[in-house]
């Protein structure tokens, strides 16, 4: 019986690999398709999410990327998803690596995804990392973006506090604040006008679930 | 209604004469009979229809009185450089507002970047999103991304036939989705509404989309 599960498993695993390659010898010229099927069997050997180095590849070709920045690309995108798993732990789920990645190929260092890790236990890490990447994007220094991050997530900011905080930080980045500056002055009030219990008490229960 | 030039037919030719001349005559601007008007102000003041300068106007008692105002034709005074100036602030001012909001429509239409399991139309697989995009000048845009292949082509948005509002409605898979959006096959542009990705592997940033199935993230 398990020899039977263990054959299914690689039919399933050969299968998805195949199918990956017609879909990548059908959007890329052949040698890049080659190159990227190669990262794409490592990262699934390694149990990591693959669809993301698939889709990484067909933006570069769309935008117009020669083979060199596709394959590129897509190697320091796998790099990123391994570093990601390691910072936020063996559990965490595809979207979470996912996103973990982004925030790291943006400069994020890796000790700010264990810390925000720490900083909610038992909890999906999605919408902190999104919050993250985006308040870089938005010119936030990364050490202010994951101090903020993280000192909002340890002080019970639900999911939809966060992106309050990114909304009222974009706003004012966009009406002149300084990134920084509006950055800090944000979280600070944010921290002010809740009081730490109120916000875990009003956290919903999807954020408090065990991450499977 | 009858023509009055009509009945002219009927009437002798001195009559026609005598209406010409009192036409010409109605038309004829006058000076202002200065004697006259103070007889005419003193007659109606007797009859009450004048309130004399310093003197309260006589209301009606009970609400008839006062909405009784508000429903008969009253006198106003403007001077013509004010009610101009009065009327510029008005459209300046309606417009601004104007274009507020109809900006505030367009950015805060709900881009599913926020989770929500507990969202009736979230089924197993994914959730409907809308796309929204303000694009002056456009003739075609499109979205590309994760959940396409990054298709420039693929998934068209459809112009609102009003202003330069262009519009998609999508049913994504649950998961993170990184896209865009493509103006005329080659502007690529971020969407306002939504967070940015960090990353500008390719020489520009992406935004991000969190779609939430029936079972959470």
């Amino acid at each position: 019986m398990a020899a039977l599960g263990l054959l299914a498993a690689g039919a399933a695993f050969a299968a998805d690999e195949a199918s990956d390659e017609a879909r990548l010898r059908a959007r890329l010229a052949p040698d890049v398709a080659q190159q990227v099927s190669a990262v794409v069997r490592e990262a699934r050997a390694a149990g990591l999410p693959t669809d993301p180095l698939i889709a990484r590849a067909f933006e570069g070709a769309s935008r117009g990327a020669d083979a060199a920045g596709v394959v590129g690309s897509v190697r320091r995108q796998a790099g990123a998803l391994g570093a990601a798993r390691g910072a936020l732990g063996a559990a965490s789920t595809a979207d979470e690596i996912v996103a973990g990645a982004s925030a790291l190929l943006a400069g994020v260092p890796a000790d700010s995804l264990a810390r925000l890790r720490v900083a909610r236990p038992g909890a999906n890490l999605v919408i902190p990392l999104v919050v993250l990447c985006d308040l870089v994007a938005r010119g936030v220094p990364v050490n202010v973006a994951s101090v903020a991050v993280v000192t909002a997530a340890r002080a019970g900011a639900t999911d939809n506090a966060l992106l309050r905080i990114r909304e009222r930080i974009h706003t004012r980045i966009e009406n002149g604040g300084a990134p920084a500056g509006s950055t800090g002055e944000v979280v600070r009030q944010w921290l002010q006008e809740s009081p730490a219990k109120s916000r875990r008490d009003a956290a919903p229960n999807s954020e408090r679930k065990k991450v499977p | 209604m009858t023509d009055a030039r009509d009945d002219d037919t009927r009437h002798e030719p001195h009559d026609r004469d005598f209406d010409e001349q009192v036409r010409a005559d109605y038309l004829l601007a006058r000076p202002i009979d200065a004697a006259a008007r103070e007889r005419v102000l003193a007659q109606l003041a007797e009859t009450g229809d004048v309130v004399a300068k310093g003197e309260e106007p006589k209301r009606a008692s009970g609400t008839s009185g006062w909405l009784g105002w508000w429903f008969s034709a009253q006198p106003i005074a403007l001077r013509p450089a004010w009610a101009l100036a009065a009327l510029a602030v008005l459209l300046v001012g309606s417009g601004w507002l104007g274009a507020r909001f109809a900006t505030k429509a367009r950015v805060s239409v709900p881009v599913a970047s926020v989770p929500d399991a507990a969202s009736p139309a979230a089924t197993a697989t994914g959730s409907p999103v809308t796309f929204v995009l303000r694009a002056p000048g456009a003739t075609r845009v499109s979205v590309a991304g994760d959940f396409n292949n990054w298709d420039a082509e693929a998934t068209p948005m459809t112009h609102t036939g009003t202003g330069d509002l262009w519009i998609l409605n999508l049913t994504l898979p649950r998961g993170v989705h990184r896209y865009s959006f493509v103006l005329d096959g080659s502007e690529w542009r971020p969407d306002p509404s939504a967070p940015l990705a960090a990353d500008e592997t390719f020489g520009g940033h992406n935004s991000v989309i969190v779609v939430n199935g029936a079972n959470g993230l």
